[in-house]
């Protein structure tokens, strides 16, 4: 018990220092939100006609409808920044010193994971608040509002875990940096910003059977009409599934680091 | 115009070929943002022609205009976040001791800016091509590719003001967002009748949209004299505001 | 007239003066010493006087032209190579010469011409078509001063041009600069290392906090803060008597230990003889005999109060060791 005891006091060590990290630096956090945020505004105004279109799941406004959109993008930006500050923790040779450490090597990933997390929270106040100053409340009141920032704050932990197992087998904060663009691929090809019923082929198949989804509509049914035990449960699911592969990958990356050297 | 700065604009213009060529891969970004928002704004949003009053049955033909002005704006604020590199790395002090212009030195930049900008455009709309976009016809395509030039004159005008004042790559997201918010900000995702009341009158005021709706015509349609130089005189502003920032921050850099 | 006159030169950074009325004169053909440690305002001054950098206060000329007023001209008749070496890594080293040439107006065949013979003169015509992001310090360092010669300017600025670099690659810049002055370019180099000064200045300014606080020939400056003295290692119980001999020979310096004694020469070098020969005289063994100059940074001390040299560079380099 004391071993369990004493990797969380690592972590939570860790993990100070990475949300320290991460909210001291203003010019980091802004990409995350602000640009997120942009797109939003945009996009709302641009496409808010689309609740006028036949088949449009029933909303107060489209900003409501595209909230859960903004928060996913958020969160896969927090997780890709996650992943870019341990490549820079291993550039500089940070890294190196926690290995030379007694602790276990996976606190080092798992404290990197509560920054992300942090950032993953923040997110979801931010667009709460957002909809509610701009008249889009959560339907789901309290319960809901707890839904989505649970969903939003595990969802950047489990993207932040392929960013990290990026950057443990790369090493450099340029290669985690270039996956940026892919964020928006795979968005897209997602119910972030439309129902699915309403995209075009072939984004609309892939976003069928992409987990993101299955995330995103469980962080958007509390917000557009309340808390819906299924589309919870298959957000948890979904966020399970991509922490258990993300773990795989940043165990595996792990390993062939400390075993290599880099 | 005299030789000699003919000269130095081409000599500058030649140098900035080599973060293109040498560096491996260093073409992809530029060319996958704007292509990766096409065809996703395309797959996603697709169906909003089906909205009475739309105008056209075609969303990537709708949306070509936009993405391919997107890649000249992302291509100028990376000029900008060159520059800011250059400043950091002293090496603008080297184009500053000599004695070519200071205005010279400006134009190098930015008719380098414009020619790269066509790589991102013709990536664009081959893909648009592609998924089934009008073709615009001659008159259309090089009316296009001149807008393109023209708006990454002007995103490299811009990022290049703001590099000269903060001196730092960590501008470059002030750079990008501003450029990508201009041209957002207009009839990108649906005609102006059809956008929300705060978008639309941003829009109806923001010098981008007669630029994005020149670019548009031949895609939708034919090409007409009235909205054609509605864009080329918006541009002609920007571009005049935007040399005039940038050349006083090119003089002043020394103070 | 003058290749640089300064009067008054001042430059501030809000509340910060960092450099507070500068007066200097550097002649046609001279090179000129800039001294003086981190933070001085060398490169401060050396941006003004290459019009980087606008003065808030002064004036100054360079070949002539107002670095304000005709800015222009004087970047054509100035080369420079700044404290970073201001490189693009992308580009080989050919076509960075070729480039400056461009800058400087120079028509394309005759750039291509200058481009190819100073890249021999500061041998690195081998590596000529490699880019410079694979050159070793000292190799950015030669390419750095051959783009600045390519117009063949009448003054060159080279702000600390050897700092970083090992004692073969320093050698190799002092002899292209010292050939440069014997072609009759004027040289404005700054620096924070004594035997630069010494070496290369026919003259050298001392800097410190934005003020001049010593000018002059590197002897002159040396000779205002004393006389050489002989520096003499005894054997056991033979000081006394040596401090006798020599006290009529010059004036004697404060012991450092029993065994040594410490006479100041008027002559320098010359007064050897004369201490060795009274020494023998007297039947007084000497182990060893130095001859210890000052030092530029007893100039600097002198005048401030601090060093200026770093880890052992100074008076080290000034001791002439002679065994008796």
């Amino acid at each position: 018990m004391s071993g369990l005891r004493a990797n969380l006091r690592v972590v939570g060590a860790l993990g100070m220092r990475s949300v320290r990290q991460t909210f001291r630096r203003p010019q980091l956090i802004a990409p995350i939100v602000i640009f997120p945020t942009l797109l939003l505004a945009i996009q709302t105004g641009g496409a808010g006609s689309a609740v006028e279109l036949p088949g449009f799941p029933p909303v107060d406004s489209f900003l409501q409808f595209m909230l859960a959109g903004a928060m996913m993008q958020s969160l896969m930006l927090a997780g890709n920044s996650g992943g870019i500050a341990l490549a820079v923790d291993i550039e500089m040779g940070f890294t190196d010193r926690l290995f030379a450490a007694p602790i276990s090597r996976f606190t080092i990933v798992l404290g990197r994971l509560v920054g992300t997390a942090a950032l993953g929270l923040f997110a979801a106040l931010w667009f709460l608040a957002i909809g509610l100053v701009f008249g889009a409340p959560v339907e789901g009141g309290v319960p809901g509002a707890l839904v989505a920032i649970l969903l939003t704050t595990i969802g950047a932990m489990s993207i932040g875990g392929i960013g990290s197992a990026i950057a443990l087998r790369t090493g450099q904060a340029s290669i985690v940096q270039g996956l940026f663009p892919l964020v928006f691929v795979v968005l897209f090809l997602s119910t972030a910003f439309f129902p699915e019923q309403l995209m075009v082929e072939p984004a609309r198949s892939i976003a069928a059977y992409n987990p993101l989804s299955f995330v995103v509509e469980g962080i958007r049914e509390p917000i557009v009409e309340g808390v819906d035990a299924g589309d919870t449960l298959a957000a948890l699911a979904a966020v399970a599934a991509i922490s258990a592969f993300s773990l795989l990958l940043s165990a595996r990356a792990l390993r062939h680091r400390l075993r290599t050297g880099g | 115009m005299n030789r000699r700065n003919l000269a130095t604009i081409a000599a500058i213009v030649d140098r900035s070929k080599n973060e293109l060529i040498r560096v491996p891969g260093a073409a992809i970004p530029g060319v996958l943002a704007p292509t990766i928002f096409f065809l996703g704004l395309n797959g996603v949003f697709g169906n909003l022609t089906q909205l009475t009053g739309f105008g056209s049955d075609s969303y990537a033909s709708f949306l070509v205009p936009v993405s391919v002005l997107q890649g000249a704006g992302f291509t100028g604020a990376a000029t900008g976040v060159n520059l800011a590199r250059d400043i950091e790395g002293g090496w603008l002090d080297r184009l500053l001791v000599s004695p070519a212009p200071r205005w010279v030195l400006l134009t190098g930049m930015v008719v380098a800016a414009s020619l790269r900008a066509f790589i991102p455009a013709t990536a664009v709309l081959l893909v648009a091509f592609a998924v089934g976009a009008h073709w615009p016809g001659l008159d259309g395509l090089l009316l296009t590719y001149a807008m393109v030039a023209a708006t990454a004159a002007v995103a490299a005008c811009y990022a290049i003001s703001l590099a000269l004042r903060y001196k730092t790559q960590s501008a470059a997201p002030l750079m990008q967002a501003g450029m990508l918010a201009l041209i957002l900000m207009t009839t990108a995702y649906a005609p102006l009748r059809l956008l929300e009341g705060w978008l639309q009158d941003v829009a109806e005021v923001n010098p981008m949209t007669p630029v994005v709706d020149a670019v548009r015509q031949g895609f939708l349609g034919t090409i007409g004299w009235t909205d054609t130089w509605h864009g080329v005189v918006a541009l002609l502003g920007m571009l005049t505001v935007m040399a005039v920032l940038s050349l006083r921050g090119m003089r002043r850099i020394t103070a | 007239m003058a290749a640089i006159a300064v009067e008054g030169l001042e430059r501030a950074f809000g509340d910060v003066r960092a450099v507070q009325g500068v007066d200097l004169r550097v002649g046609e053909g001279e090179i000129y010493g800039f001294l003086g440690p981190n933070g001085a305002g060398k490169t401060t001054t050396v941006r003004m006087l290459t019009t980087l950098l606008l003065p808030t206060g002064g004036r100054a000329e360079v070949a002539g032209h107002d670095v304000v007023r005709e800015a222009r001209a004087v970047r054509a008749t100035i080369g420079v190579a700044l404290q970073e070496a201001a490189l693009d890594p992308l580009m080989t080293g050919r076509e960075l010469i070729r480039l400056q040439a461009t800058l400087q107006g120079i028509p394309k065949a005759e750039g291509r011409r200058r481009a190819d013979s100073l890249l021999e003169r500061v041998d690195l015509a081998g590596a000529a078509d490699r880019r410079v992001g694979g050159y070793s310090g000292g190799m950015k360092r030669r390419l750095d001063l051959a783009a600045a010669l390519v117009h063949e300017p009448r003054v060159l600025f080279l702000d600390e041009p050897t700092t970083g670099l090992d004692p073969v690659s320093r050698r190799t810049i002092w002899d292209e600069v010292r050939a440069l002055n014997d072609e009759g370019t004027t040289v404005f180099l700054t620096t924070q290392y004594l035997e630069e000064a010494d070496q290369l200045a026919d003259n050298v300014g001392i800097i410190d906090s934005g003020r001049i606080v010593a000018e002059g020939t590197p002897d002159s400056l040396k000779a205002e803060v004393g006389n050489p003295h002989i520096r003499l290692q005894l054997e056991e119980g033979s000081a006394a008597a040596a401090e006798e001999v020599c006290a009529r020979i010059g004036p004697l310096l404060p012991p450092v230990d029993g065994k040594t004694v410490l006479v100041e020469v008027e002559n320098g070098a010359a007064d050897i003889p004369r201490v060795v020969r009274a020494l023998d005289e007297a039947g007084i063994g000497v182990g060893s005999l130095e001859l210890v100059k000052p030092t530029l940074d007893d100039v600097f001390v002198a005048k401030t109060g601090y060093h200026l040299a770093q880890d052992g560079e100074g008076a080290g380099d000034q001791a002439e060791a002679v065994s008796a």
